[in-house]
């Protein structure tokens, strides 16, 4: 393992880290907005709403990518160049979104959904830079993935680096399980980035003919959710890899190893991913009902193989059995709960019948922060935590883990609940101010801003220790 | 109707947290000579189909009350049409004209009769969503520029309904609404 791997990686870390602790900032100003607590205007809190969501997805869209280009390293050979250019590309792009945003008053939501961003209500120039933004973010990811790809199928066959020599009797060659899951995954994402791209081009092929070409409304949401659905997806699945190759490891476990129902189930998880999308239609009755149905089923059925493998393989690997258990483990195994719960909630809100009524409530922000703040992230800070304390040679203080996740655990319940009901109770997601009719909305706003202030003291101590060691790497001669 | 699912999701979640933490409970008190779970292939088929024959459930049941069926072979009582437009919703019961929208000022429909709402956009996608007289949601669909969306419902109840936005539009997507009567 190179030193030079290691110190991109603390880079990545410490990026991660501190656009987290903004992006909450900004989250908890929204809750405190609606709660009335604090008067900004509409603008100010939809420019907040988009730089918090755009933000958010990159970071632990990256963060995944930075931990899966790290352990892949143990089977193959990465760029080291490509790792970089992929951080500065990330940097310029995060910095190009944030000038149209903050300074261009750019605010189309993190869907951007055709055709709010032609509808100028911000600077002229804010919505090509924030295409061009895209674009850049886009193409950084996609050499990023692309390269990855190659680099495991140098050493590894197609058959073998998605692991079908399992589906024949006695498997000859073994593939390990965090390679089958990061192929899946990095193919699943060269498409979402490809459409992402495609969605640019069709956005700036309208912009730049002055009216001679229309884009069609409902062909641009199915790419815009196809994108958006797919990524925030497969951002879980970078940190799933992760967990097949650590959660054994680091508990001082044999490693885990490939079965052909590991191998099936991820197959499988390619498929579903890319058409479950539809879910994000529903509301559209012009959809071809049969794209509704479906959407409804295959959202059904990729709970089967994650539910069915993966929640099942870490159920299987700590039920009686001794664990050494440090706070990276805990967290990885508190994050599959999270990511249970809000797979559950995911899977209620994808009932067409339920989401009748449940689309665009706050429930929705209630399952994906749900899966992300208590699952996707906790993830990572495993993956950080782990890294930080076994590369910077720190005696590793558990001192204060207790505090640390009580605080995430408490504060992160108080705010998705405060979510939940609002879901419940038909308070719509993506509103500055609550109308009088919604009367305990004002008062679930308050209670969600504080408990999620608890949550972020949680963060900054991870922040403040994971950080400092990860300095440390970063600055050491010989790592 | 909308609790409902709010405690369909708590028992879910409990029963889900409360196996995670009883299999965490268990480790803790392991120690070397302890085993593990006994046939565990056996154990992950029955559980995942268990879970498909749930899901098949589910799925078979939910998917016969979706919207889109809803009144599907019933002849409308009532017709209207509503465009959207930042940040207004316009509804009439003969055809808005795109250049010129213009609606009435007032709705009002009989309880029990079958409405059908015709739902497009003149700008960018809104949504359409119905509100009761308690400030439920009890119907919705989406409002995109280019296509319409027929929305067939009947309205138990007398009262004053609420019409909000729900897909974001700008600034003023949250002051976005309008009403109907029911008598
Ligand atoms: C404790 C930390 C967090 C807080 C306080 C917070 C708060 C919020 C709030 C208040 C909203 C707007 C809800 C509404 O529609 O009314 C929101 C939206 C959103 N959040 Fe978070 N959030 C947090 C963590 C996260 C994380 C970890 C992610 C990771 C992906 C995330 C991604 C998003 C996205 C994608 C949106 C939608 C933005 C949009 O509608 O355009 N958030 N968040
Ligand atoms: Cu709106």
């Amino acid at each position: 393992m190179t030193s030079r791997l290691k110190k991109i990686t603390s880079l990545w870390i410490t990026t991660v880290l501190l656009l987290f602790v903004i992006s909450i900032i900004l989250g908890i100003t929204m809750r405190f907005n609606q709660a009335e607590v604090i008067r900004l205007s509409p603008i100010t809190f939809y420019t907040d709403m988009t730089v918090h969501g755009l933000t958010m997805i990159g970071i632990w869209f990256v963060a995944g990518m930075a931990a899966v280009n790290f352990i892949m390293e143990r089977y193959v050979k990465t760029s080291k160049f490509v790792n970089i250019l992929a951080l500065v590309l990330t940097v310029v792009g995060v910095l190009m979104f944030w000038a149209s945003t903050f300074i261009g008053k750019f605010h189309a939501g993190w869907t951007f959904l055709y055709p709010l961003p032609f509808k100028v209500m911000w600077s002229a120039w804010a919505t090509p830079l924030f295409l061009y933004s895209l674009a850049v973010l886009a193409v950084g990811w996609l050499i990023w993935c692309i390269s990855l790809i190659a680099a495991m199928l140098k050493k590894y066959s197609i058959t073998q680096v998605f692991a079908w020599q399992y589906f024949k009797k006695g498997p000859k060659e073994e593939t390990p399980p965090f390679i089958l899951i990061s192929m899946i995954t990095l193919v699943g994402i060269v498409t979402c980035l490809i459409t992402a791209i495609v969605l640019v081009v069709l956005l700036f092929a309208e912009y730049y003919s002055k009216g001679t070409f229309v884009n069609d409304a409902l062909l641009m949401k199915n790419l815009t959710y196809f994108f958006g659905h797919a990524i925030a997806n497969e951002m879980l699945y970078l940190g799933l890899a992760v967990i097949y190759e650590m959660f054994a490891e680091i508990s001082g476990r044999p490693k885990w190893k490939t079965t052909w129902y590991v191998s099936l189930a991820w197959n499988c998880t390619l498929f579903f991913i890319l058409t479950a999308f539809f879910h994000h239609l529903y509301m559209d009755f012009v959809q071809p009902e049969g794209l509704q149905i479906l959407g409804q089923l295959a959202s059904y059925l990729a709970s089967l193989p994650a539910a069915g493998v993966t929640v099942f393989s870490i159920v299987v690997a700590v039920y009686r059995t001794k664990i050494n258990w440090t706070l990276a483990n805990l967290l990885f195994f508190i994050g599959v709960m999270g990511w249970v719960v809000g797979g559950l909630g995911a899977v209620i809100d994808a009932t067409i019948s339920n989401n009748f009524v449940l689309h665009n409530t706050l429930w929705v922000p209630a399952h994906f922060h749900t899966y992300n703040a208590m699952g996707n992230v906790l993830f990572s800070l495993g993956f950080f935590y782990w890294f930080s304390v076994n590369f910077s040679n720190s005696r590793h203080s558990e001192k204060l883990s207790a505090l640390k996740l009580f605080l995430l655990i408490v504060g992160g319940i108080g705010f998705l609940a405060a979510f939940y009901i609002g879901g419940a109770d038909s308070i719509p997601r993506r509103y500055s101010n609550y109308p009088a009719e919604f009367v305990h909305a004002k008062t679930l706003a308050l209670i969600g801003g504080v408990f999620a202030s608890i949550y972020l003291i949680g963060i900054l101590i991870f922040f403040v220790n994971i950080t400092r060691r990860c300095v440390k790497i970063l600055f050491s001669q010989s790592a | 109707m909308h609790y409902s699912i709010l405690l369909f999701f708590l028992i879910v979640a409990v029963i889900s947290i409360s196996v995670f933490v009883y299999v965490f409970l268990t480790s803790k008190q392991s120690d070397n000579n302890t085993t593990g779970m006994a046939n565990p292939l056996q154990k992950r088929f029955w559980f995942i189909l268990i879970l498909l024959v749930i899901l098949g459930i589910f799925a078979s049941v939910t998917i016969p009350k979706s919207p889109y069926y809803l009144f599907a072979d019933e002849q409308p009582k009532a017709v209207v049409h509503v465009a959207a437009m930042q940040f207004n919703f316009f509804m009439s019961d003969s055809a808005i004209d795109p250049k010129m929208p213009k609606g009435e000022d007032s709705i009002t429909f009989n309880t029990n009769e079958l409405v059908e709402f015709r739902v497009t956009s003149l700008d960018v996608n809104h949504g359409f969503a119905i509100y009761n007289a308690s400030n439920k949601l009890i119907a919705q669909t989406q409002a995109m520029p280019g296509y319409v969306n027929r929305l067939r419902f009947k309205f138990k109840e007398p009262g004053t309904y609420h019409i909000f936005c729900l897909e974001y539009c700008g600034m003023a997507h949250q002051l976005m609404r309008t009403t109907f009567t029911v008598k």
